[in-house]
């Protein structure tokens, strides 16, 4: 084994690949699943049916993969790259899944160059050590047509022989994408797309490296409920999946902390004039206001919204966190608050160090969308390293990694559903600049975290204080 | 001839087994036959399969094969024969004209008539998209599950219609799979649970996860399990239908919900359900291929194979009881199933390494008194000119 490999690979991956090696197509390798207690760090007052022990509980123990796939050999010496597929929006076009014109080019062109800086580093290190040839990335455009991305998939998966894919951002094509990984038995790793359902599809060969709309939801609801104690919140969101799933977390969270959402507008992708949402949400006595949605409408919302004498405090999905949207706003960006799945200011010597590799290879600064595939592409790459050219393992050393994934974003832990459990962050607008909060960091308080997953617990309802419901 | 061969197969067990326990069991599949690239193949992971009279079209990832059952010979056909796209994901044939229609999996939808493939996909007609999972004969009508939407194509008039959140009731468009039932066409969808289309009013009607909620089932018994829906399967009067969350029974009026935990289902992964009847329906499975054989008493039986050797058991449960464990020199072809059909007393299992064959002998639906088979079935399930 080349020693740039063998510095890859710590203990528990040695066992991990001990346990995966030389298995026959109808052996499943001996090795223990993860087993969270609790999904996604629900807190019980946000529990669906929260007085009601459900009868099934999912999502708690990973998936296994137990298809012939371990089995498969390796190819021979003629293949001259490692291919692994990129898709994500990166060319304009209009599309009926995004809800008319594309508007998500400047995130998935963010996206492609963090692959393209990862990839490049991999291959001025050597390229794939076990028989030095360069990795190369399949790069294929998300248009959203028709389910396009299907066909992507199967062009990379099939046509292309591609090892592992990491896309793409919409939430429609996502799902689509997935879909055909499960077939093709190929690991669709996502870094650009915050839609809480991508992962909650029992997918083996799925996992995600973003926080997602669950967790900054979560993270903002405290903040807006907990902390500030907001009453009467109102939600203006685009017309579509982006903007439908990303306030589902927010409906439920405020319901059932008895603060259901008093009002939900909802507004065409590309939209200049807010006026007829905003003068009902005015109407409607409000607290605060969120938006999710993209940074574009998010400014002129909340432009419209001062122009009307809106004061509430105005709150957003982490898309607003950009200087399309600061440069829209102004002087009203001053205050805003947006969930965030990371935290860019962080003192991390890998992230200055990403930060300079990126602006001297596109002389631009890198946003989220660009950290984290460079995160998913440095994963993906890692274990066809230690993996070797065989997809199932490749996405075996993944699902049973025991540590989580040191990235440049911050750390990765998978959870058993292997998506980022990771920390989430607040976005704030203070004094021109975008400054990032932990939960600690705003003393924002958490509801209680039971322990026991919902089916075992003693009783539906948990009262935190009762000691007997905490069990 | 074959009841003899049944019953001295059980006669033979029971000597074996000493003074066995007679019980009401269901019947068990003990003859398997494997039926591989050894065999003729073109590949061994078989996505889709289909009984036609003597013909087994079997649909894999490099290509279409078809079992003669009479000689055991197969025939296959590639990209070079004509085959527009080799990775074969949904069969079904029209019994009118003998016509088999091809779901391809990113090359849309085929028709394999007179030794000549025709082929429609996105570019050239109304199909939705080209990555079709499931395909149907409805009449004079061919149904295609698409990644983007359903369509359906009239083969007399030529006409096509498109099937969207548009026009149906689909939260999702993201098609898994199609069957055709009495007077119905049910479609299953991820995202969006089993459809009914009624073909007489052009209706269609929902059927989504009460609950609503993703991460948990409230109750087991409320509605269809979860919308993640892999297949859905008329029998009889009633639909059988499988998710990735486990399995359901919906008979117009009641539903009834499978877990791991309360049935002898293999795993709640499922890929797919091939209904038998009202009583009996099979489960594909990621750990094995499980079927339920008597619906009043939530009776199973589970069939895998051993990791090593060719080996495998057939345990047969009551709610999670354990009845009887039978052991077989040969088991199914691999735990990983993904496709069903079944004919007459057979039934074909495709797997991702090979195409299972269950010979069966001596059939009966349901259960019947008969001995447990507490010992191994050694000899009784040697197949005799076959695969294997």
């Amino acid at each position: 084994m080349p020693p740039e490999l063998k510095a890859l690979i710590d203990d528990d991956t040695a066992e991990v690949l001990r346990r995966i090696n030389g298995l026959s197509p109808y052996q499943v390798p001996d090795l223990r699943l993860k087993q969270d207690s609790n999904y996604a760090h629900t807190p019980s007052d946000y529990e669906p049916f929260g007085a009601i022990k459900p009868y099934k509980e999912h999502f708690l123990k990973q998936m296994e993969y137990t298809g012939a796939g371990r089995a498969i050999p390796e190819p021979g010496p003629e293949l001259k790259t490692v291919k692994i597929g990129f898709i994500g929006p990166i060319m304009s076009t209009v599309s009926v899944a995004t809800g008319g014109k594309s508007h998500e080019e400047t995130l998935g062109i963010q996206m492609l160059e963090g692959a393209k800086l990862a990839i490049e580093e991999w291959n001025a290190r050597g390229g794939y050590f076990r028989r030095h040839i360069p990795f190369e990335l399949d790069t294929r455009n998300d248009n959203g047509l028709w389910g396009a991305s299907g066909n992507e998939i199967i062009n990379m998966a099939y046509k292309n022989d591609d090892w592992a894919i990491i896309g793409t951002i919409d939430g429609a094509n996502s799902h689509i994408a997935i879909r055909v990984a499960l077939k093709a038995e190929i690991v669709m790793l996502n870094s650009g797309d915050t839609d809480p359902t991508f992962i909650e599809t029992n997918i083996p060969w799925v996992m995600r490296c973003i926080g997602d709309d669950r967790q900054m939801g979560y993270l903002l609801m405290d903040y807006v409920l907990r902390k500030m104690n907001y009453k009467r919140v109102g939600i203006i969101r685009a017309s579509n999946r982006y903007g439908r799933f990303g306030v589902r977390e927010l409906n439920d969270s405020g319901r059932r902390m008895q603060h259901p959402t008093i009002i939900e507008m909802a507004y065409k992708v590309g939209s200049e004039d807010f006026s007829l949402q905003l003068e009902r949400m005015k109407a409607s006595n409000l607290d605060a206001v969120i938006h999710w949605g993209d940074a574009a409408e998010s400014a002129r919302i909340l432009n419209q919204m001062r122009k009307m004498g809106m004061k509430q405090p105005f709150f957003a999905s982490d898309r607003s966190v950009s200087r399309e949207f600061t440069n829209v706003a102004g002087a009203n960006a001053e205050g805003v608050i947006c969930g965030f799945p990371w935290n860019p200011q962080r003192k991390d010597a890998k992230l200055a160090a990403f930060n300079a590799a990126f602006r001297k290879r596109f002389n631009s600064d890198a946003g989220t969308y660009a950290a984290h595939a460079y995160d998913g592409m440095n994963m993906l790459i890692w274990a066809i390293q230690v993996a070797g050219l065989n997809r199932a393992k490749i996405r075996d050393v993944l699902a049973y990694r025991t540590k989580p994934w040191p990235g440049v974003t911050g750390d990765i832990p998978l959870s058993a559903a292997l998506d980022d459990l990771g920390d989430v962050y607040l976005a704030k607008y203070e004094g021109g600049a975008w400054r990032y909060y932990s939960r600690e960091d705003l003393k924002i308080p958490r509801g209680y975290i039971p322990a026991r997953d919902r089916v075992n617990r003693a009783t539906g309802a948990i009262d935190p204080m009762k000691p007997e419901d905490r069990n | 001839m074959r009841h003899l061969r049944y019953v001295s197969l059980m006669a033979a067990l029971t000597c074996l087994a000493g003074a066995a326990e007679v019980a009401k069991l269901p019947y068990v599949y003990t003859k398997w036959k494997h039926i591989t690239t050894a065999d003729g193949l073109p590949n061994d992971h078989i996505f889709a399969v289909k009984s036609d009279g003597p013909r087994v079209w079997i649909g894999t990832e490099n290509g279409l094969a078809m079992l003669d059952k009479r000689t055991g010979k197969i025939k296959s056909w590639g990209e070079k024969d004509g085959l527009p796209w080799r990775v074969v994901t949904a069969i079904d044939v029209d019994k009118k004209t003998g016509d088999v229609w091809l779901g391809l999996f990113g090359g849309g939808l085929a028709r394999f008539s007179g030794g000549r493939f025709d082929h429609w996909h996105q570019l050239n007609s109304g199909l939705v998209n080209d990555v079709v999972y499931g395909v149907a004969v409805q009449d004079d009508n061919i149904w295609a599950a698409t990644t983007a939407g359903a369509s359906r194509f009239n083969t007399v008039t030529g006409e096509w219609t498109i099937f969207t959140e548009k026009n149906a009731p689909m939260e999702e468009i993201w098609n898994y799979n199609v069957a055709v039932g009495k007077g119905k066409v049910y479609i299953a969808v991820w995202g969006s649970g089993m459809l009914e289309y009624d073909i007489a009013s052009n209706r269609w009607k929902d059927y989504l996860d009460p609950d609503g909620e993703m991460e948990i089932d409230l109750y087991r018994d409320d509605g269809i399990v979860h919308v993640i829906v892999t297949a859905a399967s008329p029998a009889d009067d009633v639909v059988w239908v499988s998710s990735y969350f486990g399995a359901c029974r919906y008979d117009g009026r009641h539903w009834r919900g499978y877990y791991n935990q309360d049935s002898g289902l293999a795993d709640d992964f499922i890929n797919n359900t091939k209904g038998r009847s009202a009583d009996e329906a099979w489960f594909a499975t990621d750990k094995g291929a499980s079927a339920i054989t008597d619906f009043k008493t939530n009776t199973w039986v589970t069939y895998t194979r051993d990791a090593t050797g060719k080996g495998g058991k057939a345990v047969v449960m009551r709610d999670r009881d354990v009845l009887e464990t039978v052991e077989m020199p040969v088991g199914i072809p691999h735990n990983f199933i993904i496709n069903y059909d079944i004919d007459g007393n057979d039934v074909f299992v495709a797997t991702a390494k090979g195409l299972g064959w269950g010979v069966g002998e001596g059939y009966y639906p349901g259960l019947k008194q008969r001995p447990k088979m507490v010992a191994k079935a050694k000899g009784a399930a040697v197949t005799k000119g076959g695969a294997e």
